[in-house]
């Protein structure tokens, strides 16, 4: 029944990657999510983006682990941007203000364009 | 218009982490079968699990039970209502403290406690009723007929 989360990296450079998740995106899935990009921030990666595309599902919890993903990243001067949500994500980041303080793209080809990862 | 219960479903599931999906899942089949457009049904499952999750975390309650009733109507000319009752047993809230504590902290950065917004936002209808005895949220989402 569960639609348990599983997160693959791709490295951009020495300072970028792309985070790819599929799954529900939960506290469990967004702990897996932090745990990933804590180890990338420590590995010198300022410039991440959270590909959503199999991701359909989210909850509040889950974002408010995000959240604080964004929060550590300003801290370090980077920067996080997301890309491929479905509607009711994107609304629901809106709702959460999460749009506030990440970019967020349509498609990976401009967030990495935009971002520099590209 | 004539507008009958198509459709109804009763569920009681134990309170234990992510049966939030299977009480979104069950909805989203019933609405499906009425037609609704996907956007809708996602929306609507989001707001389920957030209610399932206030409930699982937030009740108190010692039967660690949620219940959902669902009921899917069709409106005639493509248009639907699905109706959801999520309830619990437990101590129950003071909405209107629930709602002055949201707003004092409205604006500022707050990472929890967004549940309730989340539904508000994604169904078209909502209603709380919260006693010593329990909660139940009643939530309505209208749909049109998918294009597809």
């Amino acid at each position: 029944m569960t639609d348990e989360l599983r997160v693959s990296v791709d490295r951009r450079g020495a300072t970028g990657a792309i985070l790819y998740t599929k799954g529900y995106i939960n506290n469990v899935g967004g702990e897996e999510i932090a745990n990933r990009a804590y180890e990338l921030m420590d590995d010198g990666v300022r410039s991440l983006l959270l590909n959503l595309r199999d991701t359909k599902i989210v909850n509040s919890i889950g974002i408010s682990i995000l959240i604080e993903i964004i929060e550590k990243m300003i801290d370090k001067g980077g920067q996080i941007g997301f890309c491929c949500l479905t509607p009711v994500i994107h609304k629901t980041f809106q709702i959460m203000g999460l749009a506030n303080y990440a970019k967020i793209f349509s498609d990976e080809e401009t967030a990495l364009k935009e971002m520099g990862l590209s | 218009m004539n507008a009958t219960a198509e459709r109804k479903m009763e569920l009681t599931l134990p309170m234990v982490p992510d049966i939030e999906i299977a009480a979104a899942r069950a909805a989203s089949n019933l609405a499906r079968e009425l037609g609704m457009a996907s956007e809708s049904i996602d929306e609507m499952a989001h707001a389920m699990i957030e209610a399932c999750i206030n409930a699982r975390e937030h009740s108190g309650s010692e039967d660690r039970r949620i219940y959902v009733r669902i009921t899917g109507t069709s409106l005639g000319e493509g248009n639907s209502r699905i109706d959801i009752w999520i309830s619990d047993h437990g101590k129950g809230f003071n909405l209107a403290e629930a709602r002055s504590k949201r707003e004092q902290t409205r604006g500022a950065v707050h990472k929890r406690g967004w549940g309730l917004s989340i539904i508000e936002a994604h169904m078209d209808e909502v209603g709380i009723s919260s006693s010593a005895d329990g909660t139940t949220i009643h939530m309505v989402k209208y749909g049109k007929r998918s294009e597809s």
